[in-house]
Parts: C-alpha cells; structure tokens; sequence
C-alpha cells in the first residue's frame, strides 16, 4: 500500500462532513462569517429546506476581488492577526467553512469593498474553483449555495423533510440572533417571512432583554429573572426561567460562549445542578445565559462545529454560574441547610442508582419494548441467579438470618422461597409504605406503591400493545394546538406512529396542528399540553413516549382499581412476592414518573456512616 | 344573639351553606358560616369568593345578633344530636364564644367577627326572568353530564345558555359539551329573557343549585343575570355565583344536519344490552354498533384478555347496513336521558357525528362523535 497526499478537493470534502452537517449548519458559517465582517443587518433567504437554495446577504465590510480569491481557499482566513489560536475575538479563524461548502456544493460569492467601486463574484462548484469576474452589487456580501450536498449523495439522504430543515434553520438564525441583538436578521423561506427581528438599541443589556423578548416570547419575559456574575476572567450575563417554568428538554436552554452559540455539557451539567430540588425531575429550565470569558481562558477549538468549548478553570466558571442561578431565583439562603450524613450518602446512592437505570428508549420501540436490550439488569429470568449469587448456596430463611445477624421478622417465615434475587429478603415493612430488604451487602428500601404500580403498567402495557390497536376517539370538536416550527414538524413526521396510538392529527396552518382523535382511553384529556410534551419528547429523544406511557399509565390505573398497595399492610410472603416480580419485570427500577422504585444502600456506606471504616 | 330552632331545620340549612365551604381554607373567615339574627329570620351566608349562598330560615329570636363560626364544624355537631331536638344559639356566651345547647350537650366555638367577613357586592343584575322549578330541573340533568371536566378548556366547564330564534316559537337554549358529545336542550323562552347575552354557567354552581332544586318546594325559580354573575332565588335561599369567562365555540356548526341514515331502537332495551356487553370492554371503553335492515348487533371484546360479547336487539333501520364504534359510556349517557320508549339515531358515516334524540320529544338532541375501534 502506498501512502499519498490527499488531493485537495477530497480534504476539503472531508472537513466539510465535519463543519457541514446539514442546511442550517452552513447557515451558521455564513451568518458568522457576515457577523464578523460588521454587518448591521442580514438576510437569510431559502427554498427546498436549504437544500436546493441557501443564501446569505449582508452589508459588512465587504471584499477585493484579491480577497474573495483567497477566502475559498483552504485554511485562508483574515480573523487571526498574530496567527495566536489563544486570542481568538472573531467567530471564525479556522479559514475552513467557505473551501468545505464549495466542495459539497455550487457557491458563488459576490461581493464590494467598503469604498470601492466595483463589485465582484466567484464561483466554487464541487471544488471547483471558478475565476473572478466583475459584478454589479451594493455594498457588502451575498454568498449563495445551491444544491448543497450534490457531491455527497449520501449526506443528502440522511436530511429530513424541507420543512423540519427549514425549521432548524430558523432556530439557529435565533440562536445566534440572541447573541447579537443590535443587528437586524431577516430570514424568508420558499419566498414566505419566517423570522424578521429588528436590531435593537441602546447598551448590551437593554438591546439584548428587548432581544430575549423578541426571540424566546412574553411568556417565557414574564416567567423569568435576570441573572449576573463576574469574577476576574469571566462575566456571566441572562435570563433564567423562574423554577415552575419548565420544559421537557433541554432545547430551550440558550447558551453562549463569548457570543458563540454552544451546548456544552459543562454548562448544561451547571444549570441542572443550580436547579437542582427546585425543578421535577425530567423537566428542564428555559434560559438565555452569556458566558463571556477571556479569550485568553477559553479554547473554542475543541468541535468541529464549535458547539463545545474547554474552560481553563472549569470548576469556577461552575460555581460562578450556579451561584448566579441561585441568588437570581434567591434560593442561596437555603443553600447551607444541608445536613450531610446519612442524607447525603443516600442522595449519593439514589443518583447513581437513578442514573444507571436511566434508560433512554430509542426510536422504533415505541410498541414493544425488547426487555433484553434496556435492561439487561432484570430481564434474566428467576431462576438463573446473578453471577456474585451463584456460590450462594439455596438460601433458606433462618440461614440468612443467622448470616446477617438480624432480629427475624415476627411473621411466619415463608416455608420454602424461590431463590433470592438481587433484591433480597424482606424483612419489614415501613409506614405501610416502604419494604425493607437485605442482600449480601446491601439494604434496600422499595417503594410498593410505586414498585407494584409498574409492575402492573408493564404487564398491561405488554397485552396491549401486543393484542389490539387503541381505539380512538373523534373529536367533535378538534383542537388547535400552536406549535412551533420545529415542534410542529416533529410531531407531523411522527404522525403516523401517533395514529397508530389513536391520536390523530393534522397540519394546521404555519405553526399549528389540529387534533382529529385522540385515545380514547385518555377520556376528557389537555390535548394542549400532551401535544407540547410530545413535541418535546421528540425533538430530544426522537420518539413519542409520553404518549404511549400516558397510556399504559392509564391502562394501570384501571386495572388496579381499589387494589393499588399504597398504605398497605403486607406480610413477609407478599412482600417477598412484589420483589420476585420487580425482579421479572423490566423497567421495574424506576416508577412511570421516572422516581425510583427502590434505592439500595450498602453496607459500606453504613458502616462508613458509624466509622467502622 | 340567641334563638332556638329545630334540629332538623337547622340541619338542613347548614348542609345547603356548608356544602359552599371549602374544606381547607387559608383565610380563616371563608371556613366559617355568618349567622345573623333580625325581624327576618334568622340568614346563614357561606362563600368561597365564587359563589355565595344565602338561605333564612324561621326560629324563635329571643336576641338579635349577628356572628361567624366554623361551618363544617357546626354541621357535625348538629347531625350528631338527636332527632326532634331544639338547638339553642347563644353569642356571646359567658366565655365569648358562640354557645350550641341541645338537651344536655353543650359546645362552645370560636368565632369571627361579622366585620370580616367578605359581603360580595349585591348588585343589580340586569337580565331576570323565571323559570319552574321541574323544568330548570330537568334541563339541568338533560345537559349537565356531557359539559367537560378538563380545565384548561375551561370554556367548555359549563352550561352554556342563550336565548335562539326558532321561526316563529323562541326558545331558551342549554348546552353542553365536552367535545366529545354535545347535549343541546330547548325550553320555552321565558318572558324576560328575549335579550339576554349567552352566558356560561359553572359546573360547579350548576351541581349546588340542582341539590338545591331538589330540597326545595318552590313552585319557581328567580334567575337574575348580568354578563359576569348569575343569581339563583328559590324562596329562602339564594345562591349567587361568578359566570366562566370566555368565549362558548360555536357549537351549531358541529351539530349535523344531513344525517340521513335513521334508526330507530327501543330505549331500553338498547341500554341494557349496551349495559350487559360493556362488561367485558371495561378498559377499551368500545363499543360497536351494526345496523342492519331491522336489527342492531353490539359487539365488545377485549383480545388482551381474549373476551367478548355479542348480542342483537330489534329495531327498525332501512338504509344500507353501517358499523360505527362508540365510547359506550357517553352512549349510556345519553340513553338515560331519553325519557320515551324509542330513541332516534340519525347517522351519516362511521366518521362523523351521529345524532340521537327521542322520537317523542324533540327539546333535546345529543350528538355523539364516533369511536374509531
Ligand atoms: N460575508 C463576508 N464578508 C466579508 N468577508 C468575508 C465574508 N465571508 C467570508 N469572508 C472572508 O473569507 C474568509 C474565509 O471565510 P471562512 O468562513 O472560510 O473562514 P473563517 O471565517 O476565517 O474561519 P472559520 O472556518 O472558522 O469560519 C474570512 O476570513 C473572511 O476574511
Ligand atoms: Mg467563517
């Protein structure tokens, strides 16, 4: 085999498959690019979802017809004077994005040097590169991509339909229309105005509150407070949605790295924990939050799409912005009231037990969940014992109890118990509520009214989906739900999956959907906010969930009728049956709303609590 | 204050106001009753800032007075004393408290002073009509089930009533939906009404003033309305409340009118067998319906459980033969309504909206969307 240089065309391919996801990625090169040229006002226009037109207008500085040969070139850029990468003050300095979109598509660029006379125009297509000819523009840029993704079929097959393109790339104009509210952003889709946000006066702080309002809507203005904090490297600027405003993603959180729109798990992780026992779990705030930092002090060199960034101290831009959430929504005082302890190990425990069992369902199992797969932890049937069990011998009451030392139960000891599982023996019971259990190392503490609830949901949840198809209801009079874009085509491209749920909806206009049926199971229902969680649920996860656990929830209610155990006084026998069938049941390690149904701790952790260790 | 009454009297009219009165309150006045003694009678007064109940009743006054005490309370005591007893009121007593006294139980409880207690605004309202105590009666139980319970279509959690041109005759029109079935009700137009705006009355007031219909012997029933209030007089009781504000859909427009496909069916024995096959449908709710040329076949199953029923009843139907599902619950609904021998099924497709009413009577029609089993 013989080793070679790529040729030129195929690097640039190459970078572009990283920098160049799909029609709103190029956006965002291209309203960069205009960003730091100094443009005042932009213009995104579009047909075919980006895919077939893409163009970008801008009044900025412009170029020579010198600099407009040079900027398609690789690794051509004007943004890094000293050539430092630690000084970086303009959006781009990679000179990457124009060479990547012109080997994937048709570009052409005209363009006028601020104070020059004429204009001209270049065109890369497929790589390409054209010669500079003489054109008639104003002032400014106008780059234009057609046919994007022509030279790699394959991308092109992985975008979804114009309208959910068209979507995104309107959410990623707000987005970076957020960080930059004294320009104008216009953006027309196939020839209709989807997004027209004036430039907005005065200083940074008034501009951009006015720009909050225009982007993320009066709710979410009337819902919020203002947040700030600075220390000597880093200034920390936005709103954050007051605690009992929430979303079921984190999508609506908007975050900006010296106004460099990023999801970076550093700072999603900060604003969960500053929320932290203010917010239901698996609901998420909504915020704007500016993170302006020195250059010097942050490197936005770490993802292709600059959707990441590394701090140089992690820890204090954390604490700087947790603490910031905290005082805006003016819960520091409570701060200090932790008491530590055994609290503190259990909440230890309870997170990572929770976060083990997190299952994130994937598309496609909408209907039938493949126990072996989520969860491999409880889908081996009984008899077979975990590994760490198998030297255990059949275990019979009085043995574990000389074993473990511990007073027995007064109950009568079951006579002969299948093997013990990984949730071992009962031995009391709480409040009616809780089931005390041991195992070898551990204590565990299980919820029965949660526990039995699944266990019954996903008993019933099998027959079904298994069995018969939902009936729906019709509505006699359907119902408008305002969506937007983006939510609206999620839910339309799931419409067909919904249906086969009983929920039927249609298109409704620009932003809204209208519900036809709905499952009747879900009776006089708020169609209104199952619709927005759906919507939600599948921009994060790709599926619609909540919909079918609404359902199989439901379907639990009815069949447990009076017969639900919650305060219930149960024997050792019964619950030692629960248990057994926690043990059976997938997803048993969490209720429907996502608590846990039993939290273990071990005995390491209590010795640890009584410094026998 | 002092009077005494009649246990059972007084019984009565604590269980009218004490059913107004929230159970957990956080201003402690709305948890109490306002009792007032005066050459009227004696008035007791509840609210909960939405509704207002106000009923006098007659006692022997030997001191006009007039106090607050826990309602709840007080209704407790008095159920618990014996039957035929006389009840005696006394504020204040030696230890200021309000004093019960009946043969030899004695309670003290503490009190509020009146001065506290919120006086909703007695304003005129301008709409005032009546109507027979039966007929409200009835039109209440006609519409009330189908009104929806879901409270973000907060528009729809009530019974919404205006005046209608029918040709000549004018009527009053009640309706209620849910969404899912419409119940639309017609009762002559009474005098006073003719311009009255519609106005949506609250489920919750509607239940309260038809316990109230029922314990009462007034012939009539004084409705006074203005586009935000309602207020409900039966003799001694009075019972005020807030209307839902909103906008009611326009719900004529989903009330078919070229159904064309008729079936006629005996009421009762739709119902039943209806009854009977649902058993085994409890979790999926469906039913479905089969006419055919001079019969109707139900059908329920559940395939999770590997059941079903089947049966067939008599009817009369002579279009092509049509299989639509329904919700059998909203279809009991609607049967125990019907108060003649045969309803009428009016349907188009298994898609669209059935209509149902008595053959016998044409005041009211219920529309039920169908089930898509
Ligand atoms: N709209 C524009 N107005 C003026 N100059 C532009 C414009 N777009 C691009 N340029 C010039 O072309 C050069 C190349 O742009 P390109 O986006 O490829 O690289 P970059 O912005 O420097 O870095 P990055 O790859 O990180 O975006 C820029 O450095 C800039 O000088
Ligand atoms: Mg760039």
């Amino acid at each position: 085999m013989t080793i070679r240089v790529l040729p030129s065309n195929l690097v640039n391919q190459i970078a572009a498959g990283e920098v160049i996801e799909r029609p709103a990625s190029a956006l965002k090169e291209l309203v960069e690019n205009a960003i730091d040229a100094g443009a005042h006002k932009i213009e995104v226009s579009l047909t075919g979802g980006g895919k077939n037109m893409l163009s970008v207008t801008d009044d900025g500085i412009g170029m020579t017809a010198d600099e407009l040969s040079l900027a398609v070139e690789r690794h051509a850029t004007s943004k890094l004077p000293d050539g430092d990468l630690f000084q970086i003050n303009f959006l781009g300095f990679r000179g990457e994005a124009l060479p990547s979109i012109g080997s994937v598509a048709k570009l052409s660029i005209s363009s006028r040097k601020k104070g020059s006379a004429e204009g001209y125009k270049i065109t890369v297509e497929g790589g390409k590169k054209g010669a500079v000819e003489p054109t008639a523009i104003s002032s400014g840029t106008r780059i234009e991509v057609r046919d994007l993704f022509y030279t790699t079929p394959a991308r092109l097959k992985f975008l979804k339909a114009d309208s959910s393109e068209t979507a995104q790339c309107v959410d990623m104009l707000q987005r970076i229309a957020l960080a930059n509210p004294h320009i104008a952003f216009y953006l027309y889709a196939d020839g209709r105005k989807k997004l027209a946000l004036n430039d907005c006066n005065g200083a940074v702080p008034e501009a951009r509150r006015q720009r909050v309002a225009d982007v993320m809507g009066t709710e979410f203005k009337e819902n919020s407070v203002p947040i700030t904090a600075q220390n000597e490297f880093c200034d920390i600027s936005g709103f954050v949605s007051l605690p009992t405003y929430h979303k079921a993603n984190s999508l609506s959180e908007y975050l900006f790295v010296n106004n460099r729109p990023v999801r970076d798990k550093l700072i999603l992780g900060a604003i969960k924990g500053a929320y932290q026992d203010m917010m239901m779990s698996g609901r998420y705030p909504v915020c704007a939050i500016f993170i302006h930092v020195n250059p010097r002090y942050v490197d936005v060199n770490v993802h292709p799409t600059k959707a990441e960034v590394r701090f140089y101290d992690n820890g204090s831009v954390r604490s700087l912005l947790v603490g910031a959430i905290r005082n805006a929504l003016s819960f520091g005082s409570q701060h200090s009231a932790n008491t530590g302890g055994l609290e503190h190990l259990l909440m230890r425990q309870i997170t990572a037990e929770t976060e083990r069992m997190k299952v994130i369902p994937k598309i496609g199992d909408l209907l039938v969940h493949d126990s072996a797969r989520e969860y491999p932890h409880f889908q081996r049937p009984i008899s077979t014992a975990p590994a760490h069990h198998r030297s255990m011998p059949e275990v019979n009451l009085p043995q574990l109890e000389r074993e473990f030392s511990v007073r027995v139960a007064d109950e009568p000891s079951p006579q002969t118990l299948e093997q013990v599982g990984e949730l071992g023996l009962a031995k009391a019971q709480f409040h009616n509520t809780y089931i005390i259990s041991q195992t070898e190392d551990s204590i565990i503490i299980v919820d029965q009214h949660a526990a039995h609830e699944r266990i019954t949901m996903e008993h019933l949840k099998q027959s079904i989906t298994k069995h018969e198809r939902i009936p729906a209801q019709m509505l006699l009079i359907p119902e408008i739900v305002d969506l937007s874009a983006l939510d609206k085509e999620n839910i339309l491209e799931y419409s067909k999956t919904l249906a086969e749920l009983g929920l039927v909806v249609e298109e409704f206009g620009a932003s809204a959907i209208l519900v036809r049926e709905i499952p009747a199971l879900l009776g006089d229902t708020d169609i209104q906010k199952l619709i927005k969680d759906l919507a939600a649920e599948i921009s994060e996860w790709g599926n619609a969930y909540a919909l079918t656990d609404k359902i199989h929830h439901i379907c639990a209610t009815i069949a447990c009728h009076g017969s639900v155990r919650a305060g219930r006084a149960l024997n050792i026998e019964e619950m030692n049956r629960l248990l057994r069938d926690m043990e059976k049941t997938e997803h048993s390690g969490q209720c429907n709303h996502g608590r846990p149904t039993y939290v273990k701790v071990r005995l390491v952790d209590i010795e640890k609590l009584f410094e026998r260790r | 204050m002092k009077f005494i009454i009649e246990k059972a009297v007084l019984l009565k009219t604590l269980g009218h106001v004490q059913n107004i009165v929230e159970k957990r309150n956080t201003v402690p006045v709305l948890s109490n009753v306002r009792i007032e003694a005066d050459s009227n009678g004696i008035s007791f007064k509840a609210t909960d800032m939405d509704t207002e109940i106000t009923e006098v009743i007659d006692a022997k006054i030997l001191e006009n007075g007039a106090i607050t005490a826990p309602a709840h309370m007080m209704y407790d005591i008095v159920r618990k004393l014996a039957d035929g007893a006389e009840v005696e009121l006394t504020y204040p007593d030696e230890k200021d408290l309000l004093k019960i006294a009946s043969g030899r139980s004695e309670f003290s409880l503490p009190t509020i002073g009146v001065e506290d207690f919120p006086a909703i605004s007695a304003d005129t309202l301008p709409t005032n009509f009546e109507m027979k105590r039966d007929e409200l009666k009835d039109v209440i139980d006609r519409t009330q089930f189908a009104a929806s319970t879901e409270e973000t279509r907060y528009y729809l959690n009530g019974l919404y009533i205006h005046p209608k041109d029918e040709g000549e005759t004018k009527v009053l029109r009640i309706v209620a939906t849910d969404g899912h079935r419409l119940a639309c009700v017609e009762s002559p137009l009474p005098q006073g009404a003719e311009n009255m705006q519609g106005v949506i009355l609250p489920r919750k007031t509607v239940a309260e003033i038809r316990k109230l219909l029922d314990d009462s012997a007034a012939e009539t029933v004084k409705i006074a309305l203005s586009d935000s209030k309602v207020r409900f007089s039966l003799e001694d009781i009075t019972l005020a409340s807030k209307l839902i504000d909103g906008t009611y859909p326009d719900y004529e427009r989903v009330i078919p009118t070229d159904n064309n496909k008729i079936l006629e069916v005996g009421v009762k024995s739709l119902a039943t067998a209806v009854d009977r096959v649902s058993v085994v449908a409890e979790r999926t709710r469906a039913i479905k319906v089969i006419a055919n040329k001079n019969h109707v076949i139900l059908t329920t199953s559940s395939p999770d459980l590997g059941s079903s029923a089947i049966e067939e009843i008599e009817a009369v139907y002579d279009s092509e033969s049509l299989e639509i599902g329904y919700n059998f619950r909203y279809l009991l609904d609607i049967l125990s309504e019907i108060k003649g021998d045969t309803a009428r099924f009016s349907f188009k497709d298994s898609s669209s909206p059935s209509v149902i009413h008595d053959t016998s009577d044409s005041s009211a029609i219920y529309v039920l969307m169908p089930m898509r089993v």
